[in-house]
């Protein structure tokens, strides 16, 4: 359509979009002096790959078929971005309305953590194209949890993307529909909710099948669960250290009193202690069912033991101590070494400990762990982008942005 | 052939019973002890 049938409104809506999309200073920042470089090297590596294909720039071979990209990005992101689902069913479900004031932050974390780690599933695909298969082909595999994880990214990416979009909407002074996305927000929750639970948990099932590749230490029957509960406290893990780090970098956008942020910080901490006690339990237990005593004594015994007692155990204690001594300095410890702890057990199950007898061990190349940091800084540029230009956390008070030329301006108001 | 015992814990899987039920127990003493501030406060 021509500028000139455009109709006014639209136009300057379109113009304030525009006027948004610029960066604000300060731009060059330590942050954006050192992501830039990265993320150009990145997509001139990501360019490369399509046109040359996966061998050009991976390691991968018939061995391992899935490499750093899956191993880090989609295994391990995906259980980072839980903190969205945790978070909604302690708002919505349980009424803990203390924790209102994050979660639409917590949800466009989620929404963005899948959108690009999910997203990255596609970039170690031998033929991306038929990424569309579990949707459009003739034979949909009803009984692959591949079937089950594909179909609950793209549902859930529709959801987190519908439970945004109210933000959005007011950000757009588009009254109607950010009433009508408002309505919907409970029934998205809760289907939010329930795929969730199934695909946290598919993404453990889907190493089912490797049992003769993965270390007895690693294997289980329940790595689904494990992946599902360990999901749990990595979400809240994720949320401290965003809370944290945008209370510090991005804190002339947030209205949230000091008070109210150290409380929702310690009550995120208690749920992460309990969550991360039960899980360590269950470790616990699984390892007596298998019974591999003899296994410990060996350097994978060893590793296992620093993964369960240093990252597993230990974040655990601490989110405890953190909370008890009411200290926001060893919550946010806990929760670093938490995150650690579950990038070690989620890269132990995909990577380190898979193929474990293999003589020809798979190492990523530098331009795989380039392409895996461009993802999560894009990722946290698209964030930032988010965050200071809507209301996804509370303002200290309402304003209006203002621009030229009658353009729609941004609805800033209370929420909290 | 070698006999079932009942008093090997390993073979009749009551350490996994044992287990559980410690966790229990000091699943409550945990969070006794992460609430003990805000009782005193």
């Amino acid at each position: 359509m021509s500028a000139t049938h455009t109709s006014p409104p639209v136009q300057g809506t379109f113009r304030f979009i525009w006027n948004e999309m610029k960066p604000r200073p300060p731009f060059w920042t330590p942050f954006n002096m050192i992501s830039i470089p990265i993320i150009v090297v990145g997509m001139v590596i990501l360019v490369y790959r399509f046109i040359y294909g996966l061998g050009s720039v991976t390691n991968l071979n018939q061995d391992y078929a899935w490499g750093v990209w899956k191993g880090f990005n989609v295994i391990t992101g995906v259980a980072f971005a839980g903190g969205a689902y945790a978070l909604c069913f302690t708002v919505y479900v349980m009424r803990l309305e203390k924790y209102k004031p994050i979660i639409r932050v917590t949800v466009l974390n989620g929404f963005l953590a899948y959108v690009f780690y999910a997203g990255a599933l596609i970039l170690e695909l031998g033929r991306p194209w038929n990424i569309l298969n579990p949707i459009i082909g003739n034979d949909f595999g009803y009984n692959s949890v591949l079937f089950l994880v594909a179909w609950h990214f793209l549902l859930y990416i529709i959801a987190q993307f519908l439970e945004v979009s109210p933000v959005v909407a007011e950000w757009l002074d588009a009254k109607k529909a950010y009433r009508v996305l408002y309505a919907m927000t409970l029934g998205l929750v809760v289907f939010g909710i329930t795929l969730s639970f199934l695909h946290q948990s598919g993404l453990g099932a889907l190493f089912l099948m490797a049992k003769p590749k993965i270390h007895p230490l690693w294997f289980s029957e329940f790595i689904p669960i494990l992946f599902f509960v360990s999901s749990i406290f990595a979400g809240i893990s994720l949320v401290i250290v965003e809370g944290t780090l945008s209370g510090r970098y991005l804190k002339e956008h947030i209205g949230i009193p000091e008070a109210q942020s150290r409380a929702i910080l310690f009550g995120l901490a208690k749920g992460a202690a309990i969550a991360s006690f039960a899980y360590y339990f269950f470790k616990l237990l699984l390892f007596l069912h298998e019974g591999h005593w003899d296994l410990l004594g060996t350097g994978w015994g060893l590793w296992y033991l620093v993964e369960v007692f240093g990252l597993t155990l230990l974040p655990c204690l601490l989110f405890a101590l953190g909370y008890r001594h009411r200290s926001l300095g060893i919550v946010q410890t806990a929760a670093w070494l938490s995150l650690l702890g579950v990038l070690i057990n989620r890269l132990n199950v995909s990577l380190i400990a898979f193929n474990w007898e293999s003589v020809n061990r798979y190492y990523p190349t530098w331009m795989e762990i380039v392409v895996s940091l461009t993802v999560v800084l894009v990722e946290v540029w698209v964030f930032r982008w988010f965050v200071t230009r809507m209301n996804f956390y509370p303002r200290p008070r309402a304003a209006r942005a203002h621009t030229a030329d009658g353009v729609p301006a941004a609805r800033l108001v209370e929420t909290a | 052939m070698e006999s079932f015992t009942y008093v090997n814990i390993f073979e009749t899987k009551g350490l996994e019973y044992i287990l559980l039920i410690c966790f229990l127990i000091l699943f409550v003493f945990f969070v006794r002890y992460m609430n003990a501030t805000e009782k005193r406060t």
